[in-house]
């Protein structure tokens, strides 16, 4: 039996189904990401999960116990929302401190508790700051104390990242992580960026359109792609629809074949052998360090990345090539 | 360069018009006596003595300073959590609130105040002639300063993220409403609440209409001494000019305040 269990779990504006039948559980101590594009639900799903929406069908259980009707108050979840939502008339010390405040604990009991939460997301001396007063990322650490200082059975992150720049961002994520796996704390992280999920999770639930259409390790998303849908949302792919099928490979196929750019071996036209493909270069891209080639071969344009080894290695438009696919390389997604 | 010069003489010109009702009136007050010479013959401020001693003055300044303050008081009890309660579950009843609030102002005060006289004169609530009906009325001409302030305060902020996390660390509404929004609605709420009783303090039509002189308020006061003498109509203005000047100032310094943070 997992730590958390959502089961036939769905939610409706009015007329309108945002999901429907969702079900997924979650270990103790798992960081797992529900990764979508804008839209698909995300959000909503963790409002109701948090009890801050109310689903219209299903139950969430969690320790064994059904916490489906149960008030926000009473779950033992906490949040952090991406705009932060910070108390703007309370210093970082009294928003962290509110949770504690609001369970009546002693004072005592409430400074040392802050201390401890307020070393683990480092923002000693920050204390008596006000939120207007700290940059992007301090606030979320500020959100991110306050959530956990109360010590919540699951942690909901919304989006967290989204509103800080890069560098700030891939740092704070690194924290996360890292005081997640110390307080072995389960958690599920909403993010729409499919870097972000991969780097993070222990498992990446991706939703498309209020479901969840893959749950499976980073890796096998990524490797194994279950639908059309996540292959293309999970980093760029080459997917082939059944005509192209029959002329590269000379078979048809149900839905559409997936290959990844970068599992494509590009072979000087000589050293091509009769089971790879005869193509022609179009364009190149330069993504740092790859190169990304539009390829053509039998009418068919792929995409082809190559690691970037400096100038000479740079094959000019126009050149005859030969594509090297492996079998296993090659998913058929529905 | 000559651009600027131009506005600011334009400014100065605009405010040495505005200036000089107020300092005549100031001058007025001031002087002993001012018949047919250009400036005064003599100074003194004997006219502020008079009416700062006049038992009249003082319980009518009384009566406007108790009226005002129990309006507002009754407002802030009332306007607060309904604005409230609007923005957080009826976000659709903005736009009927902001046509209501804009009725006090559509029908003029004389008219609006002969219904009232109709309808409170007599019947189960024979309110005309007592502070009680002026405190009714006026709490609909602050409603539309108040509403508006406190809308706009509750728009500028994040509402329902800032419910949502107070209510999953544990607050109930009504005590996330206190310790989280409360707070942030408060230079809104003072500057709005000075606005008011700066307005309600000059206010005239009710006042005479519906109570007059038996609970004689501040302009009524005005009013009835009208004819006696203009210096100490003079010393009347000047001090009621101050006091609202005071506000005023008040009001602005909050309404700063709230900006920059
Ligand atoms: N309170 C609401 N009322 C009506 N529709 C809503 C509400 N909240 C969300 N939706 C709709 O639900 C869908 C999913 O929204 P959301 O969960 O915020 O998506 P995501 O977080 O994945 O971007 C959207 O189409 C949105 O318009
Ligand atoms: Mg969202």
């Amino acid at each position: 039996m997992s730590y958390v269990n959502v089961t036939g779990l769905a939610r409706r504006f009015g007329g309108t189904t945002v999901f429907e039948n969702v079900g997924f559980s979650l270990d103790k101590g798992e960081f797992v990401t529900l990764l979508g594009p804008s839209g698909c639900g995300k959000s909503t799903l963790l409002r109701c999960l948090a009890g801050l929406s109310r689903p219209d069908a299903g139950r969430i259980v969690v320790a064994g116990d059904d916490i489906t009707d149960s008030v926000p108050q009473r779950r033992g979840i906490g949040m952090v929302f991406q705009n932060y939502a910070l108390f703007p008339t309370m210093t970082v010390a009294a928003n962290i401190g509110f949770g504690l405040r609001m369970q009546r604990l002693p004072a005592d009991d409430i400074e040392r508790k802050l201390a401890t939460v307020i070393d683990l997301v480092e923002l000693r001396g920050k204390e008596s700051h006000y939120p207007h007063q700290l940059s992007g990322g301090q606030r979320q650490r500020v959100a991110l104390a306050r959530a956990l200082v109360v010590e919540p059975r699951i942690l909901l992150l919304d989006e967290p990242l989204s509103a800080l720049d890069a560098r700030i961002r891939a740092n704070l994520r690194e924290q996360i992580r890292d005081i997640q796996r110390r307080l072995d704390l389960t958690t599920l992280f909403v993010t729409h960026d499919q870097e972000e999920a991969m780097i993070l999770s222990d498992r990446i639930f991706v939703m498309d359109k209020g479901k969840i259409v893959q749950a499976d390790a980073a890796e096998t998303v990524y490797t194994q792609p279950a639908t059309e849908f996540v292959a293309r949302f999970m980093g760029s792919c080459n997917l082939l629809d059944a005509a192209a099928c029959t002329r590269l490979f000379g078979h048809g196929i149900d839905g559409h074949l997936a290959i990844r750019p970068e599992s494509i071996e590009l072979l000087a036209a000589a050293e091509a052998g009769a089971d790879d493909l005869p193509a022609t270069i179009r364009q190149h891209q330069l993504l740092g360090n790859v190169i990304r080639y539009q390829v053509e071969s039998r009418g068919t344009v792929l995409l082809v990345d190559r690691l970037n080894r400096g100038r000479d290695d740079l094959l000019p438009r126009g050149s005859e090539v030969g594509l090297r696919i492996r079998r296993e390389d090659m998913r058929e997604v529905g | 360069m000559r651009a600027d010069l131009y506005h600011r003489l334009v400014v100065a010109a605009l405010v040495a018009l505005l200036a000089v009702p107020v300092l005549a009136t100031l001058a007025y007050s001031l002087a002993g006596n001012w018949g047919a010479t250009i400036l005064p013959d003599s100074f003194s401020v004997r006219w502020y003595l008079q009416l700062w001693h006049d038992p009249r003055f003082l319980s009518a300044f009384g009566h406007s300073l108790l009226i005002s303050v129990a309006t507002l008081l009754l407002s802030t009890l009332v306007i607060v959590p309904a604005v409230f309660v609007v923005f957080y579950r009826f976000p659709a009843l903005d736009r009927t609130m902001n046509l209501l609030i804009l009725l006090p102002f559509a029908v003029p005060p004389v008219v609006s105040s002969v219904g009232l006289l109709q309808l409170y004169a007599d019947g189960p609530l024979p309110l005309v002639g007592t502070p009680w009906i002026l405190i009714g009325c006026y709490f609909t001409i602050a409603l539309p300063f108040m509403y508006r302030t406190l809308a706009d305060s509750l728009r500028g902020m994040n509402l329902h993220d800032l419910m949502d996390a107070a209510h999953l660390l544990g607050a109930s509404t009504p005590r996330a409403f206190l310790l989280v929004v409360a707070p942030n609605l408060r230079t809104g709420l003072m500057a709005s609440l000075f606005l008011s009783f700066s307005f309600l303090l000059g206010e005239f039509v009710f006042a005479n209409i519906l109570v007059g002189t038996r609970y004689e308020t501040l302009q009524v006061y005005l009013y009835s001494v009208r004819m006696t003498s203009g210096h100490f109509t003079s010393a009347i203005v000047m001090s009621y000019f101050v006091f609202t000047l005071v506000l005023t100032w008040f009001a602005t310094r909050l309404g700063k305040q709230e900006s920059q943070a």
